[in-house]
């Protein structure tokens, strides 16, 4: 077959993790926040699909596959739990910024 | 390099230039839409990978109903959807926190076995072979994981709740 790099697709879910924590470090929208954490999230199915695909020849990568399978179906699980998160939260404050949901700090 | 490479290339930086570009511009609405392009560019490397089957899934979750969802989240939380989110400060610390984190993602690769080639392709068929046998447990889970997850949003948005 082809010879794609490894390290290449490495490089690039290294590259969307570091996105993702950008994300989720810089910006107070809590629907911003969701989507780095899809961004995250995203990066390690990647790491999944790919170690999959690069499995020697003795070792099945259906398992990897599988994973990335079930892995998708939990980021979906994760957006509607947040969205809920997201309509309380304006319900009770007005407003979907994280910085003014803080009752929980000491 | 062969097609396949230049292709790779290609989707590659348009994946990390549209998931960076979604999280810095100031619209949401367009950050919807740039998050959407991102998600369309991994289910293309996802086919890339002999994955035609998460490629699918990729488009029919991740580009349809995840986009939608947010979509949504911003229409019933928003007066103007068009509205402008406030800059926020890109800040010396996130910065570097982030960048030191790519450089010891990028050096932990000497550790890994170099110079393999992606080997083998999986029709949908056998995936769903194996997670309706050996991967049973995993198909379960999920369904677990949805149910209480779906009866958690519904408690979280009930009327009447303060």
């Amino acid at each position: 077959m082809s010879g794609l790099p490894f390290a290449g697709f490495l490089v690039l879910s290294g590259a969307l993790l570091a996105v993702g924590l950008f994300g989720v470090l810089t910006r107070r929208n809590f629907i911003l926040l969701l989507i780095a954490i899809e961004i995250a999230m995203n990066a390690a199915i990647l790491n999944f699909v790919y170690f999959a695909a690069f499995a020697r020849a003795p070792s099945p990568g259906l398992p990897g596959q599988a994973i990335a399978v079930v892995l998708i179906g939990f980021a979906a699980t994760e957006v509607a739990v947040g969205l809920a998160i997201v309509l309380a939260l304006n319900r009770v404050k007005g407003s979907i910024n994280v910085a003014e949901a803080s009752e929980l700090k000491l | 390099m062969n097609l396949e490479e230049i292709a790779f290339a290609i989707l590659a930086l348009v994946a990390v230039a549209t998931a960076t570009l979604s999280l810095l511009v100031r619209e949401l609405v367009h950050t919807i839409l740039w998050v959407a392009v991102f998600f369309v560019d991994l289910s293309a490397i996802y086919f890339l990978l002999y994955a035609p089957f998460l490629g699918v899934l990729q488009l029919g979750v991740y580009a349809g109903a995840v986009t939608v969802l947010l979509l949504f989240g911003i229409m019933v939380t928003r007066k103007r959807i068009f509205a402008r989110e406030a800059a926020t400060g890109l800040g010396p610390v996130p910065l570097g926190l982030v960048l030191t984190v790519f450089i010891f993602l990028v050096a932990a690769l000497g550790e890994l076995p170099q110079g393999l080639v992606a080997q083998r392709s999986y029709a949908p068929s056998d995936l769903s072979a194996y997670l309706f046998g050996p991967g049973g447990p995993w198909l379960l889970l999920l369904g677990l994981v949805m149910l209480t997850s779906v009866s958690g949003a519904i408690y979280l948005v009930r009327e009447g709740r303060e």
